[in-house]
């Protein structure tokens, strides 16, 4: 089987270069495509010469490349929102051509998802992705006014969260350590400020948002579920720009700028928070010191050398902090740098070599002096090289491949205890491991109807030492703590356990019509390293583990089938796909758990079984003054784990069976816009008791039938609405600003995010009065929340 | 470990989440036999409870079993017989000069209902002796107000797999909310802390202080009495207590409750396999009297 595949590519791979050798004479046009207006290179701008009917899109790095027989051709440029720019070109050697498209002067058509070619949703191979503009987001009614993107992607087919506030988010019924979320290439550990509220990505510095929740392409590996890759902005690289907002919650200010016109260029982006500031009055006198706050800060560097190399630097820091007088603080966040390098080898050659760091780490500090204190902390640090290479070997063939390389440092938990000048050591050993890659792809069209998108990747994980590994005996029972039979020391990057996997990835497209193509995708992905979390929503503190001896990698197989078609001159797109999902040796634990600062953990984790199928439809109306989408998923995500649920299959916690949201967009004026968002969501399962008993004046629940999350709270639903005022807009005015207006949760619903058992109240259990028992809805948000923001833009 | 973590978030996203009763349709299930026996070294009269588990939301007292016989046998033979007085509680009452055993005796409890016989077995383990109630008046404290607040100071005896309950008693009242449940193992939290030998770590040696309705710590007053005892706990009753506690409080966790787990007792049905819910522990008790100054 595996062979077998590596033939298929080797043969799709050289049949066209030895083809090639007999054609006439080829050239080739390259260049970059950019925004007339910053200079902000486009992603998936499209190139197309009429002659041939073929062309090419714009990569991540808004690089194009396009091989044709020598002659006289007429290329189109475009990208929606753009003004299409026709150039009349005369190819008889390789030529470079760089382009700047103008903003659309007349602004009927307003994008909504995509920004791509106007028909990419048919026409282009790849599937189960969505694109999401940050215009389109900064539109959306929101929560306090804040632009949120991973909000944002939850109303979308198959993009799914737990809860409100809950961390992260769920793709197709993988669990929230199963998306990889990139931020200019470098991994970003926990996408969440305060618990799951806002997300750490400041929409102010963020160009691009594109998640891919199947038919992952090879090039992306190390997680089951998703891909979301979000690239930020460059920085306007002719004039200085300056961006902000004042919210409820944050007050953001973006400054970007050329440092040479036209070669290097900056964004600086920053973010704060100021409840603590605004609610520190209103604060008891003992509490006065109490603060919570986060903030996060994005930069961006670039310099175009030449016209063959250009450097990015890259950088996030981002922080919550929550501090309790002198006494106790709390704080995490997630620290990233990238440093990137693209090159041109030849005109057909694009190359983009990334070295990444990143961090995410928190800190728990308590101590009232020097003598008795408890002082927490505990982080997740990689460093990582990753060369990617583009062939753009001629208009029916683009080449991806490549490598990466990770080392990882894990830091389980170093806890040190002061008492009465007594010091105590918790501290658990840091783990190491490496994880590789190689990859190769190729985006192959075959004819008119035909395109395909296949690959392999081959990934190899090494859990090395220095570190003890622990190995120990199966449960006795099914499904609780296994015990420690022996343990082995390890010297520094000695080999504790080594895992392979081949990736095999294929997607295909067939064009049934001008307006509508099927496609289908296949992915095999393996994760190595895992988020170890048994709560509802991950909390700050739960830790990332790493593949060991004691705990397989994950493995998933993915095939998707779908439906595309475009209506009424591309005004409506309609997307449906079919999804079935197998998950292999994911991660559940023991009842009660201990998961944190336990050196023993991996004996509390049970290996088990996961699947996920579904159906999802998107319909868009993507032209005129009402904008908008529909989005429906009917899915199933389940789980069988040994000694669960009595090692039957049981629903996840975060299944949910129906998933409606209709977000619209209306242009009421040329000042005035209007939006709303309306979710309809089917109630999580969660574990309910039979019974209760009696034990020293306890009243202890019990579930005689051990079944997990065997009942549903109720269903969700919310409605949210938005206005924007935009500020009038005059040739040669320097400021511009809008003012946002939302009501989120309007009509005042009390969504619940789960339902508790237990005494009635937080009452002190009274002598000879039997204890009352109930069920409690938890629910996060209790009100409408109205809000106003005022964002402004200064150039 | 996790509780210090839950109880500096939980009050954070206190401020804007709420809770509403609701009511919620359950899975019926049949009563099952519930064996509540804690004995201990230092009490005259040795109580063991038999009840019947009820549906969840039925809030009546459990239903007493008040046929069976039960038996408590000591590793060298001594046999104790447990009478039935009401409700379903069984007792022992001991001379005035004999105790149940000492650390390192094995108990062996038998019940027979209506020739189902259910058995266990467990061992009085050693406790921790205690030094002394420390007393003194704080300022700025961050999950109470300004008073006085006590600690308990009492040094785990070195080797590993010591486990405690910490009972306290204010003015003769057992302090018995659920986030009141103080458990130690070794002098820290749970296994692999590396704090054997030691006295008990911080928030153990404070958890003798009550906890009001807002679940703010209250200070004693001068005069006040405290109480504390230390009973010793099998490994596995540690573990019982531990699930006891964390699913009693598990709601004020809030999004980040963990999923329902049940109690594993060390009691089994002999003739069968029926559930059979509680457990069985034998404790040696270190106790101290304090008066608040």
């Amino acid at each position: 089987m595996r062979l077998s595949i590596l033939f298929f590519l080797l043969f799709s791979i050289t049949a066209p270069i030895i083809s090639q050798v007999t054609e006439s004479e080829k050239v080739t046009l390259n260049g970059y495509i950019k925004d007339a207006d910053n200079g902000e290179t486009l992603i998936g701008a499209a190139a197309f010469i009429t002659e041939i009917s073929a062309g090419a899109t714009s990569n991540e790095y808004g690089f194009y490349a396009i091989d044709v027989p020598i002659g006289e051709y007429t290329v189109e440029y475009s990208y929606l929102g753009f003004e299409t720019q026709v150039k009349r070109i005369v190819l008889d050697q390789n030529m470079s051509l760089d382009i700047e498209l103008s903003t659309a002067s007349t602004k009927i058509e307003e994008v909504v998802i995509t920004a791509e070619p106007e028909d990419e949703n048919v026409t282009k191979v790849e599937m189960s992705v969505n694109k999401l503009e940050v215009s389109t987001i900064k539109k959306m009614p929101s929560l306090l006014g804040e632009v949120e993107i991973i909000r944002g992607l939850q109303l979308l087919p198959g993009v799914t969260t737990v809860g409100e506030g809950a961390s992260g988010f769920n793709v197709r019924g993988g669990s929230i350590d199963q998306n990889l979320i990139l931020l200019d290439e470098a991994p970003i550990f926990n996408s969440s400020h305060l618990f799951g509220f806002f997300s750490v990505f400041n929409p102010d510095a963020v160009k691009d948002v594109k998640i891919y929740k199947g038919g992952i392409p090879s090039r992306y590996g190390g997680r089951l579920s998703s891909v979301l890759d979000v690239r930020m902005k460059e920085g306007n690289n002719k004039k200085l720009a300056v961006n902000g907002g004042v919210g409820f919650i944050f007050s953001r200010l973006s400054i970007e700028a050329p440092i040479i016109k036209d070669k290097a260029s900056f964004i600086i982006a920053a973010r704060r928070s100021y409840i603590d500031v605004l609610s520190k009055p209103f604060l008891p006198e003992e509490q006065s010191d109490s603060r919570l706050y986060f903030y996060d800060l994005t930069l961006k560097a670039n310099y175009k050398i030449s016209s063959k190399d250009r450097l990015f630097l890259s950088g996030y820091l981002g922080r919550d902090n929550f501090v309790f007088g002198a006494a106790a603080g709390f704080s995490w966040g997630n620290s990233t740098g990238s440093f990137r390098w693209n090159h041109l080898f030849s005109e057909k050659l694009f190359s983009n070599i990334t070295m990444y760091y990143s961090d995410y780490n928190y800190k728990i500090n308590f101590g009232e002096d020097n003598l008795n204190a408890f002082n927490w902390d505990a982080s997740i640090i990689n460093y990582s090289i990753k060369p990617e290479f583009t062939y753009f070997m001629n208009p029916k063939n683009q080449i991806k491949f490549g490598g990466q390389s990770i080392i990882y440092e894990f830091l389980p938990g170093n806890a040190v205890g002061i008492s009465e000048g007594e010091v105590r050591d918790f501290s658990i050993d840091k783990k190491y491991a490496i994880e590789s890659g190689l990859f190769i792809e190729n985006e192959q069209t075959i004819n008119d109807k035909l395109s395909l998108n296949y690959g392999i990747r081959w990934s190899h994980f090494n859990y090395t030492g220095e570190g003890i590994a622990y190995t120990f005996a199966d449960a006795e029972v099914l499904g609780e703590r296994k015990e420690l039979v022996s343990t082995e020391s390890f010297d520094q990057w000695e080999s504790i356990q080594a895992y392979n996997n081949f990736e095999p990835r294929f997607a295909m497209k067939y064009q049934l019509n001008t307006t509508s193509s099927v496609k289908v995708s296949y992915n095999r992905m393996a994760q190595y390293i895992q988020l170890v979390s048994n709560t509802t929503a991950s909390t700050p503190i739960d830790i990332w583990t790493p593949a060991s001896n004691n705990i397989r990698p994950q493995v998933a197989d993915q095939v998707a089938l779908g439906y595309f078609k475009n209506l009424k001159d591309n005004t409506y797109e309609l997307s449906t796909e079919i999804y079935y999902k197998v998950l292999d040796n994911i991660v559940d634990y023991v009842d009660n758990a201990d998961l944190v600062l336990n050196p023993l953990v991996e004996g509390d984790l049970i290996e088990g079984d996961g699947r996920a199928y579904g159906f999802e439809l998107l319909a868009e109306k993507k032209k005129g003054v009402l904008t908008g989408w529909f989005s429906y998923t009917l899915a199933r995500t389940e789980r069988k784990i040994p000694g669960i649920n009595n090692s039957e299959w049981y629903p996840s916690r975060f299944d949910q069976t129906h998933n409606l949201s209709l977000s619209g967009f209306y242009e009421l004026s040329k000042r005035w816009s209007l939006s709303s968002t309306f979710s309809l969501i089917s109630g999580t399962p969660i574990t309910f008791p039979t019974s209760r008993y009696e034990q020293q004046g306890y009243v202890i629940p019990h579930n005689a039938l051990n079944s997990r999350n065997n009942v549903r709270i109720p269903t969700y639903h919310r409605l949210d609405i938005g206005a924007t005022l935009k500020g009038k807009e005059k040739p040669g005015k320097k400021w511009y600003g809008e003012w946002v207006f939302s009501v989120y949760n309007l009509y005042n619903r009390r969504n619940p995010f789960a339902i508790f058992f237990g005494p009635e109240g937080d009452t002190r259990p009274a002598l000879n009065v039997p204890i009352n028992t109930q069920a409690t809805k938890l629910s996060v948000i209790g009100s409408f929340i109205p809000s106003v923001s005022y964002n402004f833009k200064f150039n | 470990m996790r509780k210090i973590f839950y109880s500096i978030i939980v009050l954070s996203t206190l401020l804007v989440s709420c809770e509403d009763p609701i009511d919620v349709e359950l899975i019926d299930a049949e009563p099952l036999v519930v064996v509540d026996a804690w004995l201990n070294d230092i009490d005259k009269a040795q109580t063991i409870k038999l009840t019947f588990s009820q549906p969840y939301f039925d809030n009546t007292f459990a239903t007493g079993i008040d046929n069976a016989q039960v038996t408590v046998t000591r590793d060298d033979g001594e046999v104790f017989e447990f009478n039935h007085t009401a409700d379903g509680n069984y007792i022992h009452d001991l001379d005035a000069d004999e105790i149940l055993g000492e650390v390192g005796s094995q108990f062996t409890l038998d019940i027979n209902l209506d020739g189902q016989v259910y058995t266990a077995t467990t061992i009085l383990n050693r406790t921790a002796p205690i030094d002394s109630i420390r007393q003194e008046f704080r300022e700025n404290e961050i999950f109470g107000e300004d008073g006085i607040y006590c600690e308990l100071i009492s040094r785990d005896p070195l080797g590993l797999g010591d486990t405690y309950w910490i009972k306290t008693f204010k003015n003769g009242m057992y302090l018995n909310r659920p986030s009141e449940i103080n458990l130690a193992y070794d002098a820290g939290f749970d296994s692999g802390g590396e704090v054997d030998g030691f006295v008990f770590i911080t928030p153990i040696r404070e958890l003798i202080n009550e906890i009001g309705d807002d679940l703010l710590v209250v200070p004693w007053m001068p005069g006040e009495e405290i109480r504390v005892e230390v009973h010793s706990l099998t490994e596995d009753n540690f573990f019982y207590m531990e699930t006891v506690r964390d699913q009693l409080i598990n709601s004020q966790n809030g999004i980040f409750a963990e999923p329902l787990a049940n109690t594993k007792g060390n009691i089994t049905h002999v003739n069968g396999d029926e559930t059979v819910l509680g457990t069985f522990n034998v404790a040696s008790v270190s106790a101290i009297d304090y008066i608040i100054q």
